[in-house]
């Protein structure tokens, strides 16, 4: 079974993401913050990652630089509100982006898509 | 080894080399050393390090200007015999030096960029530093400019090898030492390497090599002496698509095996503020014109070498005529796997003729990207791009069932 990370500062994105992805059959981890993302990622493993890019103390592109500087081929999904964002040159430095939606059928394409998505090593 | 070499102060190590690789540069490799020995300097003056003009026999004092040039890190001058020419031919005698030196990271200028600056030195090499295997800088371009890379050599290497290398054929790169045996042991080394193909070429072995690839931000565009884009573009269109379709076939059993693709780590993204790149102008009526011209001369070939869905797609195209002219992506993705397949069981003439015949189809392509994306801006246009990415990757299957 798939581990994903969620990190969003919204409690109810939280619970609605793990909701729906473990109904989807993944196991879903949580953080509320950036704080010691690197570290939680490095102890827990996740397959993938669900980053909210606008948390009220950390920048989700700043912190998907410092993923793929450490865990170069972890695929991470950015998640948010608007999609300005794409005006950052960061942004492409993740796997795929969703706009966040009560409706998860987009989030769950991309996350099959980044999992099933295969490199020689 | 080198036909030529001066190597004044007898530099037998460099943890550091910078190149700038040359033929008849007099007039710009002053100011381009230059700006590489500021970069030295400010960004890694804890290294050894030293400044390789690889030439190709210049017969205008481009090595006279090189070491004239008022800098005050090692310079050592290698060249190719006479008559030898081509950037892959300079390459392979830096590889060779680079890997006498036993340099930790390598990075190569083009001679000719005018507005080169200290910070693409540090930017193309730090990465290196911090563990990536090969650095492709990401310059700021207008959206109809390197219009063979956007409409083929992005979106069919990024389907190959699954790696989002978004300039992966620009001139400039910064690598690891550890790479260089893997240059230097490459079972292909043709006549396109030594010449336009070179750039592709390396970025491939790096892609193969599984090395982590890393973009840098450069924060501007890369300005060349003027050129005339149309000049060259049929013998460099040959030379890089062939270098695409020759490695195809030495790393199929990678690209078999990739499935979608990943994105790369990023440098330089809080570095310095973007600059605008400048306009460039196309002329829509040429390009329909080239391509209409290539049915008289080329139907046949597209009908031998094409799934049989294709050639009536194109006859579709064809009359769709200028205002409503549009290429469909899945056709040009099948276009080029079939290409791809096709070159693989010809002879050299044969070949010759297969992508002189693909030349017309990728300029009837640019037409149509130039269509869809005159009212989008830069960033509109690139994700535009990166759509027609994942349309090449849906159909990955298809090339893999041809190939196999």
């Amino acid at each position: 079974m798939s581990r994903i990370l969620v990190v969003d500062d919204e409690e109810h994105i939280r619970l609605l993401y793990s909701e729906e992805l473990k109904e989807a059959g993944y196991e879903v981890i949580t953080a509320d913050s950036g704080y010691k993302l690197l570290e939680r990622i490095e102890e827990e493993k996740p397959d993938l990652v669900v980053l909210d890019i606008k948390m009220v103390d950390y920048n989700g592109l700043d912190l998907l630089q410092d993923i793929r500087n450490r865990f170069y081929d972890l695929p991470v999904i950015l998640s948010t509100a608007y999609d300005t964002f794409k005006e950052d040159m960061k942004s492409i430095a993740a796997d795929f982006y969703v706009v966040k939606s009560f409706d998860l059928t987009e989030l769950k394409k991309k996350i099959a898509m980044a999992l099933e998505t295969r490199l020689p090593t | 080894m080198p036909f030529y070499e001066e190597n004044p102060k007898d530099i037998k190590q460099a943890d550091l080399v910078v190149a700038v690789p040359s033929y008849n540069e007099a007039e710009s490799i002053g100011h381009t050393v230059e700006q590489c020995s500021k970069g030295i300097k400010q960004h890694f003056s804890y290294l050894s390090s030293v400044l390789i003009n690889c030439d190709n026999h210049s017969t205008d004092k481009t090595r006279d200007t090189f070491f004239s040039a008022p800098v005050d890190v090692p310079r050592i001058y290698l060249s190719t015999q006479p008559g030898e020419i081509g950037k892959g031919s300079n390459l392979r005698n830096l590889f060779v030096k680079a890997r006498d030196l036993q340099a930790k990271v390598v990075v190569v200028i083009e001679a000719d960029i005018k507005n080169v600056s200290p910070h693409w030195i540090r930017n193309l090499a730090e990465p290196v530093l911090k563990g990536a295997g090969y650095v492709c800088p990401l310059y700021l371009r207008h959206k109809y400019e390197a219009t063979l890379t956007s409409s083929l050599v992005y979106p069919l290497m990024r389907c190959l090898y699954g790696r989002r290398v978004r300039q992966p054929n620009v001139g400039d790169f910064g690598f690891t030492g550890r790479l260089l045996d893997s240059f230097l042991d490459s079972p292909l080394w043709t006549e396109s390497v030594r010449m336009y193909g070179v750039d592709i070429w390396m970025t491939t072995v790096a892609l193969n090599s599984r090395l982590p690839i890393c973009q840098a931000v450069m924060g501007a565009p890369k300005i060349h002496r003027m050129k005339d884009p149309y000049a060259h573009l049929s013998v460099m269109f040959q030379q890089v698509v062939r270098t695409i379709f020759d490695q195809m076939s030495i790393y199929s059993n990678f690209w078999l095996q990739v499935k979608w693709s990943k994105p790369t780590s990023l440098f330089g993204t809080d570095s310095h503020e973007m600059e605008t790149p400048l306009p460039v102008e196309v002329n829509v009526s040429q390009l329909h014109e080239r391509f209409l011209q290539g049915f008289e001369t080329y139907s046949g070939i597209w009908e031998r070498v094409y799934d049989q869905t294709i050639c009536p797609k194109i006859q579709e195209i064809r009359g769709l005529g200028l205002q409503h002219f549009s290429f469909p992506t899945q056709t040009w993705a099948k276009i080029l796997f079939d290409t791809a397949k096709a070159y693989q069981s010809l002879g050299e003439g044969e070949r010759v003729s297969l992508l002189d015949s693909l030349l017309p189809l990728y300029l009837g392509k640019v037409l149509s990207f130039v269509k869809k994306t005159e009212r989008m801006s830069l960033q509109q246009a690139e994700e535009y791009i990166e759509n027609e990415c994942t349309v090449f990757e849906e159909n990955k299957p298809y090339l893999a069932k041809i190939w196999e």
